[in-house]
């Protein structure tokens, strides 16, 4: 009976695997498929003539290239800022009781709710007004303000997490505070930041919407915009679409995968409570 | 004991030096009931200022400027000259009433909301559950497949979904037999393929901090009700549960929020212009915007949009208030 039980699980966790591996290995397998082989009455499952045609499409298009400058720019600038700017806030409200701390913290809690859609309108007058439209800084600016929330969020768990009592026992024990905070603190809320700047990676390497509405000109489009060349109004290209997706899907899921336990850790300390 | 005392005075003179040096960040532990944060007046609010300076510039502004637009006019003539919107009063909101559009609209995104959270929730909470029972090298794979799909962003995962989906050679119509279906005639049947690209997408989250949760549900609660005789369903609907109560219902809330928004995945299954039978409220403020040129209108329907989002919101904010999250 147990062992029924047992075989059952089995066979429903590979029936999960399977179905969110299917349209991950379908994309990867189409995009090194011949157009014959692509558009056949019979769909292959397993890829019989591999061809780099469509990946080299993809690799000789200058466009391709420029749009990848531009996200990995606008990707690493956010990074970079958001980690500084949210580790800031989250000293403040994990270390500090000040007036306004609890409003700041709700407030940061609400704007993560408020739909996107609703704000790209004003957004795009916004920045059109301060001289950002159509320009990287704006997407970061956006983006930044985007990943914020769920960036504070989390760090705050992980700095109050960090016991004081460590810090003054380093500087007890002569490290000066800039010392205490390098050598103890950092180390400890590392796995935070790793994981936080993994999100605000991936929400910037992934966003279509906002830099559908902020860009017009095609040499400050983003990957996810480039992409939207394969499709016309006679329909997709599917071949080309399918190599460029996975080209750009490829460096954020090996990502993520590789800081798989510093994710799950992240979010129980945040999600949960740190 | 002496010593202790000792370690405890040098703790003291040691905090009062750093104190005056430094930035920082510690209290508390000493003998003295010191406040658990200090008060330093400034250096917080100067911490907070930059987040608070972009969450301003870009979501509070916004919004307080589609409050303004939603009362005011807002068209053609206010893009290509600097004429001033005129303010209507509440002639956009007494549109809204009146069209019969942004009703089909609200109760689509109504039913597309519900479909799609409680997949979501049923697909994440059951893998979960299913996870803690499988082997551990299954597990893992599970747990690895899940990750990936994760990462693969939502124009990516439509567009896969497209090429599936497609009428002369999906690989859908072919493993369910089904000729050459067309999944879109129907703004049903279109409507569900989006509803599987947002559930495919949001189970791993749903399903990974399940199962993190379910970690920290201590194994001899689990016991004892199983040595007092529970069956495995009474322990799931008892003890697991209840304790998995406050992530479940943060889940279900940060759910409903996204998907009343989804936007993408419909937008790209449908060649970036949806039908009316496809329109989410979203989708609908939007056309009214870009296509309409009718910014005003647009800007009271995404208002409407957020006052509806607002209710859940409190929910929420409440939820979060009882696990003592804003303490």
């Amino acid at each position: 009976m147990r062992r029924v039980r047992n075989g059952v699980y089995i066979l429903l966790g590979l029936l999960v695997a399977a179905v969110w591996l299917f349209p991950v290995y379908w994309m990867a397998t189409t995009a090194i498929k011949p157009g014959r082989d692509m558009y056949s009455a019979q769909p292959q499952l397993i890829p019989l003539h591999p061809t780099m045609q469509h990946i080299n499409r993809v690799l000789d298009d200058p466009a391709f290239w420029q749009a990848l400058r531009n996200s990995a720019t606008v990707t690493a600038i956010t990074v970079v800022f958001a980690m500084v700017v949210a580790f800031l806030s989250a000293v403040a409200v994990a270390r500090f009781d000040f007036r306004g701390r609890k409003a700041f913290l709700a407030s940061v809690l609400v704007v993560q709710l408020v739909p996107h859609v609703a704000l790209i309108i004003p957004l795009f007058l916004a920045l059109s007004g301060l001289g950002f439209a159509d320009t990287l800084t704006g997407l970061v600016i956006a983006y930044l303000a985007f990943a914020m929330p769920f960036a504070v969020w989390t760090m705050r768990g992980f700095v109050a997490g960090v016991p004081r009592e460590l810090e003054e026992a380093a500087m007890i024990d002569g490290c000066t505070p800039l010392q205490a905070f390098r050598r103890v603190t950092l180390p400890l809320v590392l796995p935070g930041l790793i994981a936080t700047s993994i999100f605000t990676m991936i929400l910037s390497w992934n966003e279509y919407l906002v830099a559908y509405f902020l860009t017009s000109s095609p040499d400050r489009y983003t990957l996810p915009l480039w992409l939207t060349h394969f499709i016309t109004s006679e329909g997709a290209e599917f071949g080309p679409l399918m190599a460029g997706s996975t080209l750009i899907a490829l460096p954020v899921a090996i990502c993520f995968a590789l800081a798989q336990r510093n994710l799950a850790h992240g979010l129980t300390a945040g999600a949960v409570k740190g | 004991m002496r010593r202790a005392r000792i370690v405890r005075a040098r703790r003291i003179t040691v905090r009062k030096e750093a104190v005056a040096v430094t930035v920082a960040t510690h209290a508390a532990a000493g003998p003295a009931p010191a406040p658990r944060r200090p008060r330093r007046p400034r250096l917080p609010f100067l911490l907070i200022a930059p987040a608070a300076v972009i969450l301003l510039l870009v979501q509070a502004y916004p919004l307080a400027r589609v409050a303004a637009l939603s009362f005011q006019s807002w068209g053609l003539a206010q893009i290509f000259s600097d004429e001033a919107a005129p303010f209507v009063g509440l002639e956009n909101f007494q549109r809204i009433l009146s069209d019969p559009l942004f009703w089909a609209a609200l109760r689509r995104t109504l039913v597309l909301t519900a479909a799609m959270v409680s997949l979501t929730m049923l697909f994440g909470v059951g893998i979960a559950l299913l996870m803690e029972r499988l082997p551990a090298w299954l597990r893992r794979v599970v747990m690895s497949v899940l990750v990936m799909a994760w990462a693969v962003p939502t124009f990516v995962s439509t567009q896969v979904f497209a090429w599936m989906t497609q009428q002369n050679f999906g690989v859908l119509n072919h493993l369910l037999g089904l000729g050459q279906h067309n999944w879109y005639v129907n703004p049903v049947e279109g409507l569900s393929v989006a509803t599987a690209v947002v559930v495919w997408g949001a189970v791993p989250f749903i399903a990974v901090t399940t199962y993190a949760g379910l970690t920290q549900v201590p194994g001899e609660l689990v016991e004892s009700a199983r040595m007092d005789g529970a069956s495995g369903l009474q322990v799931l609907r008892r003890v697991t549960l209840p304790l998995l109560k406050p992530v479940l219902g943060i889940q279900i809330v940060l759910s409903v929020i996204w998907d009343f928004q989804v936007f993408n995945q419909i937008w790209l299954l449908r060649n970036a212009s949806p039908e009316p039978e496809y329109q989410t409220i979203g989708i609908y403020a939007y056309m009214q915007a870009y296509q309409g040129h009718d910014y005003g209108y647009a800007g009271a329907v995404a208002l409407v949009n957020v006052l509806l989002l607002a209710v859940v919101l409190v929910v929420y904010v409440r939820q979060l208030i009882r696990m003592g999250d804003l303490a």
